[in-house]
Parts: structure tokens; C-alpha cells; sequence
């Protein structure tokens, strides 16, 4: 077992070298445990609702539970129009959480600790919201960035502010969630590796704070989804219902 | 205990040294960015497709479906009660039809009684004077048949006293007349 805490979140090849005009696309573990995310997750819903039943027994229950959950969260944030992104927002709710927490299991590999991943997602999120608030409000939607009751003095500052926090939103979206989840593992890597270093004598108290941290990640892997898709849900419902 | 301390922090100590000096981010290495970007769209993309055309409808039909169910369910239920609330009227209605009924049969039959009853009455009470008129005729008439006897009976009693006390044979006539004479003077006091 590698000693490095940043070892974990190197990524290798698995199989063959896929190069395709010349950039390499070859599958990874990275792309592997993206696979057995998305895989799990269908799997879990297929399960779910395979049998359609009036009362639901368990599993049933779950995936109608994680549907109402995530319904609800976009109701409540962006308000009824937000409907038709009710599929995305699910699928990435529990991509997102799927990863995260398929990246507690040891040795495996967790996806959302890579910036390129959160990045992507949050690029794609923050221009499909910007193109869905140009499409729904055309050029009126630039008020966004005019707040209105500001006093005329201030406002060129508060434009440029707005801006600015508008442009930084698929940067913080992203750098939230990784940060998050490196940092996560990171320390569980070093409090493993001092339980580890220190043997039986004083291993015990890394130990009981590696417990502790396992119960915390998890929480932070499922508060990370949460935050991830509610974040996305407030930028649709500032796309969707303009308003200042 | 002291000691215990000591070597714990020069461990982590240790520990963090030997981490600092080979620590890297493997997530800024450029190499496997475009693949994992790739793999990230594909992967997505298909979760993306089968959730939102498969499992979605799916699912939404079923909490569609069951609210549908609960609702028909409270809809059927309101709807009986409501029919159960006019039959319980109509029983009502009827209760009190054959209650006014019953009082009434029972007045008429009541009516209908008294007056039986009055009209049997009074022929029975006219039989019973009949009755009575017959009886006092019939008693005056034994009264007087028995006032004959009567006669008869002390005509020869007082024939056969005498006789027994004189020895001598009266007259019958003459018997007969003194007895009537007697029995006129106090027939008064038996009539």
C-alpha cells in the first residue's frame, strides 16, 4: 500500500491505449468507477421500479423517496418552470452522489475528487443555464447583473460585482466539490497511514479518528450531492424567473 | 506517558515530512484530462438517457398512479357517505310516516271499538229489560197461580183441622169462602 495520501487519486490506464486524433481517450480507472457509478444507479432504479406496486415494499420505497427528495428541491428552489430539468438535476444529484460515495469504499477510486470532472459539470451547468436565461428573457436577462433599489452611486461597482460572482460560479460549483472530496480523503489516507506508522501501541487513537472520519465523509459525500444539485437549481431558478 | 507523547508527535511529524515531500496533485497532471472528460460526457449522457426516458416515467407514473388511487379511494368514500346521509333520511322519512300510521290505526280502531262497544250495549241493556219485564210477568203470574194453590192448600188444611177438632164436616163452600174472605184481608201483606 503506497504511503503517499495523494497516490489514491492517481489515474492509469486500464486496457487498451484509445487514441483518437491524437488526443488519448483510453479508459481509466477514473472512467471505470464513473461506469460503476452510472451502473449502480441504474441498476438501483431498475430495481426500483420494476414492480409497480401501490404499496411500495423497500426499494421501491427508496427510489421514490430519492424521486420526491430531489422533486422537491427543485420545487421549492425554482418553482414550477424548473419542471422539464427535473431529469438532468436527478441524474446528476445521483451521479454525483453515487460517485462520491462509491470513493468511500476502500481502494477504490473516487471521480469527483478530480477538478477536471467537478469543472466539466459545472462549465456545462453554468452555460446551459446562461443559454436557457438568454433564450427565456433575451437580452433583458443582462439585468441580472443590475440588482435593482441599489443607490446610482453604487452601481457601477455592484455591476462589476455581479458579474464577477457570475463568472466565478462553475469555478466555486467545481472547486467546492473537489476540494471537498480530496480533502476528505486525503485525511483519511493520513490518518490511515499514521494508525499504520504507529502500530499496535499508539495506532489506536488515529484509528478512532479515522472512525470518525469515515462517519463524517459520508456525510460530506451526501451534503456535497445535495449542495451540488440545490447550487444548480438556484442558477436555473435565476435563469428561469428573473427577478431582482 | 510522557514518553508515549513525545514519540507520537515525532511520528507524526515524521509522518507529515515524508507526505510533503512527495506530495503532488495527480488531478493537475494534463495527461488523462481529455479522457476522463470523455468518459465523463459518454458515461453521463447514457445515465442521462435511460433515467430520463426509462425510469423516470416510470416512476412518476406509479406516484401518479397511487395518488390517483388514494384520491378515487376519498372521492368513492365521500360519495357514500353522502348516499348513506339520503338513505338515513328516506329512513327517517318513512319512520315517522309509519309512526303518524300506527297513531292513527290506532285512534280509528279505538273509534271503532267505543262505538261497538256503545251499540252492544244498548241492546243489550234493551234484551235485558225485555228480560226483565218477561221475568216480573212471569213472577206475577206464579205469584197468583201460587195465591190459587195457596188457597186450595189452606181450604183443605182448615177443612181438616175442624174436622179433626169438631169431628163435624163443614161445608165446603162455606170453607171456601171464609178463606177467600181471609185471603183477600191479607193477600195485601204478600203482594
Amino acid at each position: 500500500m503506497a504511503s503517499n495520501p495523494m497516490q489514491q487519486f492517481t489515474v492509469h490506464r486500464i486496457g487498451p491505449e484509445i487514441k483518437i486524433a491524437g488526443v488519448d481517450l483510453s479508459f481509466t480507472n477514473a472512467s471505470l468507477f464513473m461506469v460503476i457509478s452510472a451502473s449502480i444507479i441504474i441498476l438501483f432504479l431498475f430495481l426500483g421500479s420494476k414492480e409497480k406496486k401501490i404499496i411500495p415494499d423497500k426499494l421501491q420505497l427508496i427510489t421514490e423517496m430519492f424521486y420526491t427528495f430531489v422533486a422537491k428541491m427543485i420545487s421549492d428552489t425554482a418553482g414550477s418552470k424548473a419542471k422539464p430539468y427535473f431529469p438532468f438535476i436527478f441524474s446528476l444529484f445521483m451521479f454525483v452522489l453515487l460517485c462520491n460515495m462509491v470513493g468511500m469504499l476502500p481502494y477504490s477510486f473516487t471521480v469527483t475528487s478530480h477538478i477536471i470532472v467537478t469543472l466539466i459539470m459545472a462549465l456545462f451547468i453554468f452555460v446551459a443555464v446562461t443559454i436557457i436565461g438568454f433564450i427565456k428573457h433575451g437580452f433583458k436577462y443582462l439585468t441580472i447583473f443590475v440588482p435593482s433599489g441599489v443607490p446610482a452611486v453604487l452601481l457601477p461597482l455592484i455591476t462589476v460585482i455581479e458579474i464577477i460572482s457570475y463568472l466565478s460560479r462553475p469555478v466555486s460549483l467545481s472547486v467546492r466539490l473537489f476540494a471537498n472530496m480530496m480533502a476528505g480523503h486525503t485525511m483519511l489516507k493520513v490518518f490511515g497511514g499514521f494508525v499504520v506508522s504507529l502500530g499496535v501501541l499508539g495506532g489506536w487513537l488515529p484509528l478512532s479518528f479515522s472512525v470518525a472520519l469515515t462517519g463524517l465523509e459520508i456525510l460530506v459525500a451526501f451534503l456535497q450531492a445535495y449542495v451540488f444539485a440545490i447550487l444548480t437549481c438556484i442558477y436555473l431558478n435565476d435563469a428561469l424567473n428573473l427577478h431582482h | 506517558m510522557k514518553s508515549f507523547l513525545i514519540f507520537f508527535i515525532a511520528s507524526l511529524a515524521i509522518n507529515i515530512n515524508l507526505y510533503a515531500a512527495e506530495a503532488g496533485m495527480p488531478q493537475l497532471d494534463p495527461t488523462y484530462w481529455a479522457s476522463q472528460a470523455f468518459w465523463l460526457i459518454l458515461v453521463f449522457a447514457i445515465l442521462y438517457i435511460a433515467i430520463s426516458k426509462f425510469y423516470l416515467p416510470k416512476i412518476k407514473d406509479n406516484l401518479d398512479n397511487r395518488e390517483n388511487k388514494i384520491k378515487e379511494d376519498l372521492d368513492n368514500a365521500n360519495k357514500f357517505k353522502d348516499q348513506s346521509e339520503v338513505k338515513f333520511k328516506e329512513y327517517e322519512l318513512i319512520m315517522e310516516n309509519a309512526k303518524k300510521e300506527v297513531s292513527k290505526i290506532h285512534s280509528d280502531s279505538k273509534n271503532i271499538l267505543n262505538k261497538d262497544i256503545q251499540s252492544k250495549k244498548e241492546t243489550i241493556e234493551k234484551e235485558i229489560d225485555k228480560e226483565i219485564l218477561k221475568a216480573q210477568k212471569e213472577i206475577l203470574e206464579i205469584k197468583k197461580n201460587s195465591i190459587s194453590s195457596i188457597q186450595n192448600i189452606s181450604e183443605n188444611i182448615a177443612a181438616n183441622i175442624i174436622e179433626n177438632i169438631s169431628g163435624d164436616k163443614l161445608n165446603e163452600s162455606s170453607i171456601k169462602a171464609t178463606i177467600k174472605d181471609v185471603s183477600k184481608k191479607n193477600i195485601g201483606k204478600y203482594l
